[in-house]
């Protein structure tokens, strides 16, 4: 099964009002979506997210990267051969100007390649990657900055039975905020905290954290700023709360890095910003293999190829401590599956079977929500 | 509950006020919209109310024994039926006929197949997606709060939609009976309904701000523009 043509699709799919996110933060979705074409007409699907502020990427490095560089290292590439390790092998690791590592676009074209050649040969990801659970339960996510509307958004949240919720900090009043969340969802839910890097210290970090103990956090994302692991782990040694690494943690080195100087309790993984499900596959059984646990996490935005992704990630991994995502059409006007991947009351949703990815995408919708369009290869008709 | 039923009314205001207020709505009553607009929208009415009898079953299904004889009477009017005592018959058009009859008086009825395609795909994907709610009351009051959220502002706008409709798309009064039914009859199902809303938490023993939560989530997104002019619509000119 050689591949023939690929479509990169560029949308902008509107939010719904907030239930999930910060409306002043991010209006609409900027996934970009990858369709690759083989020559016996099979498709896959994939997506990256661009996120400046982590990889560095922006939607046009991305496309440009995908177009010029990914996709001529795998035109005319016989697929037949289907591994979970395969598609990612191919992919070349060449640098990107002004990138930290272009893994959005890598993530892309891993998951469109996965998918058709899981779907040519009527396989899905369980059958290439072993599931340890079935049922994934999602948490929650507070980005508001302003308690009173955290609080709402919290409410919202508990009514419909999420038992996890995690808190944006490092901007405006956090006890104020944290505080608000914390006796809106009671003593029994777990509380997430997420710096973004907010802290320059491991000293101002850990007083930060002090001040939000009687609120019981469970465990506080990148505290710090992405450096070197040995502050993560001097702030380790200076709090009691569980420090999970985000932004520190994009590439296999970074994971050997953090594992190496014991920087953290727990990496935060998530298929756009570690290249794509194999590797962030690899990196969360170095953390297993490690004793870190992991947390499966999302991009803001993502739409149900990501969505699928991320479920089959959380499904695989051994010691999921939390996992984010699959808000479908809780957070974005129109998802572009036939399936519905969100998850439902209480957070819970399934694993997903099915050829390749396990979800049908809506070309239809692609052309809809599309800003723009960049086609390569010749135009496959069956 | 009254406090639930005033800020009920007021998220129904808001966003009456949105769709008015929109540019597509705007052109259509201003008569500077394209012919192609209007169908659209008209396809869009179609689509997004042929299949309201189901819903308003659903609703009948779980009503509080208080609201049962009016959400009958809703039930069986959208069915052409009046209720008589003991006896029911069939002496209107029901309201899925009287769509048609827009749609056909509009010259469209070689739409109505896929329109009432897409209307059953729209109850699918509303059976199928997994349920936020843990409980039934829970969900019904939901889908409780959009529908008389239509109800509400169909009484306060289908007249004027109707108004537009004759002077700028043509449209002869037997073809917008749709319209003026809902004009004339919905003032009182919008006030009955509100009531229905606060009675149904108030049977259910719900408490007051989770009801109130439970109503800003059904409308956190402007229900009206989502159905006549954004995602859940046909693309402009679709119907052309």
């Amino acid at each position: 099964m050689r591949l023939v043509a690929a479509e990169i699709f560029a949308l902008r799919i509107p939010f719904v009002e907030a239930f999930a996110h910060s409306a002043k933060d991010r209006a609409a979705s900027d996934a970009v979506v990858v369709k690759v074409t083989a020559e016996d007409g099979t498709v896959g699907y994939g997506e990256g997210l661009p996120r400046p502020y982590v990889t560095g990427e922006t939607t046009e490095s991305m496309i440009a990267h995908l177009a010029d560089v990914l996709w001529p290292a795998v035109v005319d590439r016989d697929l037949a051969a289907w591994s979970v390790d395969l598609p990612a092998a191919w992919l070349p690791d060449l640098p990107a100007p002004g990138v930290v590592a272009p893994h959005a676009a890598r993530a892309a074209l891993e998951l469109a390649m996965l998918d058709a050649t899981l779907r040519g040969a009527g396989r899905g990801v369980a059958d290439v990657v072993p599931f340890v659970r079935r049922q994934v339960t999602y948490s929650g996510v507070v980005t508001a900055s302003d308690p009173a509307r955290a609080a709402k958004l919290a409410r919202q949240m508990k009514l419909v039975g999420l038992g996890a919720f995690k808190v944006k900090i490092g901007v405006g009043d956090d006890v104020a905020r944290i505080a608000a969340v914390r006796e809106v969802v009671g003593p029994e839910a777990e509380l997430r905290a997420d710096a973004n890097g907010a802290w320059a210290t491991p000293e101002i970090a850990a007083a930060a954290l002090a001040a939000l103990a009687p609120y019981g956090l469970a465990a506080c994302e990148q505290p710090l700023p992405r450096g070197p692991a040995s502050e993560l782990a001097r702030l380790r040694g200076l709090t009691g709360v569980p420090i999970m690494a985000d932004e520190s943690l994009i590439t296999e080195a970074d994971a050997d890095a953090l594992i190496a100087a014991a920087a953290v309790d727990i990496f935060n993984v998530r298929v756009s910003k570690n290249g794509g499900l194999a590797r962030a596959l690899a990196i969360a059984r170095k953390a297993t293999a490690h004793g870190i646990a992991v947390q499966v996490g999302s991009q803001v935005g993502e739409t149900a190829i990501l969505s699928a992704a991320g479920r089959h990630l959380a499904c695989a991994v051994a010691d999921l401590r939390a996992a984010e995502g699959s808000f479908g059409t809780l957070l974005l006007a129109e998802d572009i599956a036939s399936e519905p991947v969100r998850f439902g009351h209480k957070g819970l949703a399934s694993a997903i079977t099915g050829p390749g990815l396990g979800i049908r995408v809506r070309d239809e919708l692609l052309r809809k929500y599309a800003l723009e369009v960049v086609t390569r290869g010749a135009r496959v008709t069956r | 509950m009254s406090d639930l039923r005033a800020r009920v009314e007021a998220l129904y205001a808001a966003q009456a006020d949105e769709l008015t207020g929109h540019p597509e709505f705007r052109a259509l009553e201003a008569g500077t919209a394209p012919k192609a607009a209007y169908d659209t929208f008209l396809s869009n009415v179609v689509r997004a109310h042929m299949r309201s009898p189901k819903i308003v079953a659903f609703l009948y299904a779980l009503s509080p024994p208080a609201a049962t004889e009016d959400l009958l009477h809703n039930l069986l009017e959208e069915l052409g039926i009046s209720a008589g005592g003991s006896e029911a018959k069939e002496d209107g058009t029901s309201h899925p006929a009287l769509l048609r009859g827009l749609a056909e008086g509009a010259g469209l009825a070689d739409r109505l197949p896929e329109l009432e395609r897409l209307a059953e795909g729209d109850i699918r994907t509303l059976v199928s997606e997994p349920l936020m709610y843990g409980t039934l009351k829970d969900v019904g009051l939901s889908a409780l709060v959009e529908v008389i959220a239509f109800e509400w502002m169909l009484s306060r706008t289908a007249s004027r939609i109707a108004t537009a409709l004759a002077a700028h798309r043509g449209l002869a009064p037997d073809a917008l009976a749709w319209f003026t039914h809902h004009a004339e009859v919905d003032i009182g199902h919008a006030e009955q309904g509100l009531d229905a809303i606060r009675d149904y938490a108030a049977y259910y023993a719900m408490d007051p701000e989770d009801a109130a939560t439970i109503a800003e989530m059904s409308m956190r997104e402007n229900v009206f523009v989502r159905r006549y002019f954004g995602e859940l619509a046909l693309a402009p000119g679709a119907a052309s």
